[in-house]
């Protein structure tokens, strides 16, 4: 009897993530999920790597020139960490611009949501590679 | 049977609306982050001590700041009330996602405005 009404009491937990077939809108929306949560955090993390730099507080130097295997795996690592909050900053900007056109009524037949989803995918991709493109444009010329 | 409906907070049509103000709000302020950071990645050393010290850029930053914490502190009050169905828990947990938003918030705006007067 008690089990019985412990079940009831449960809140349903939404989305089961394991049981739909993968299609271009749930992947979208799972994406901006998951992106969001991230930038989330590097938000947080850059912000406090901005007031640690402000008051000089030794967060351990990374940009220095030495050829010591930390420091080269250290640099790799915030490399590859900045390309994906970059890649996970478009997709969440692209995504949250058609979610907005949603909003005001725009967008919402099946093969018009489906084609969007494929171009914000695109467009993410493309804007990662045109922002580190420039960056390393600029950087050796 | 008698159905319990899942906890709520009872603020979703407010915290929907603030969302997508906030959303629309932070469209010109990643722009502004994306090409300032293109900027300081020529020369970060060089760049980064004296880019706030630019009121633009001062201003620009403080806003994308709070704008996207507060964006962010929403999501994570949605994501929390859609996964943690144990009430206590789940208001801990927004009470925390708040706490470390505005904490972060305000430590950050100040850094910035000290960056500016010094810089």
């Amino acid at each position: 009897m008690s089990k019985e009404k412990n079940q009831i009491k449960k809140a349903p937990t939404s989305p089961h993530l394991q049981i739909y077939r993968w299609n271009v809108s749930s992947l979208t929306s799972i994406f901006h999920r998951l992106t969001g949560v991230a930038l989330y955090f590097s938000v947080i993390a850059i912000s406090w790597y901005i007031i640690f730099f402000t008051y000089q507080i030794n967060t351990g130097d990374i940009s220095e020139s030495c050829d010591c295997p930390m420091t080269v795996i250290m640099n790799f690592i915030f490399a590859a960490a900045g390309i994906a909050i970059l890649f996970s900053l478009f997709f969440h900007f692209c995504n949250g611009i058609r979610h907005l056109f949603w909003d005001i009524g725009k967008g919402f037949e099946k093969e018009t949501a489906t084609t969007n989803g494929i171009l914000v995918i695109i467009l993410s991709f493309l804007l990662t590679a045109i922002t580190i493109g420039t960056v390393l444009y600029f950087k050796y010329t | 049977m008698k159905i319990k409906i899942a906890p709520s907070t009872k603020s979703g049509s407010h915290h929907w609306l603030m969302q997508k103000v906030s959303a629309v709000a932070l469209i010109p302020l990643i722009i502004w982050l994306v090409l300032s950071f293109i900027q300081i990645s020529q020369d970060p050393q060089e760049y980064f001590p004296a880019f706030f010290a630019y009121p633009i850029n001062a201003i620009m930053g403080i806003l994308l700041i709070t704008a996207s914490l507060y964006h962010g502190s929403i999501g994570m009050r949605v994501i929390i009330e859609d996964y943690i169905s144990n009430k206590t828990k789940m208001h801990f947990y927004i009470m925390l996602s708040n706490f470390l938003s505005i904490a972060t918030a305000v430590a950050a705006v100040v850094a910035i405005i000290r960056l500016h007067l010094i810089g």
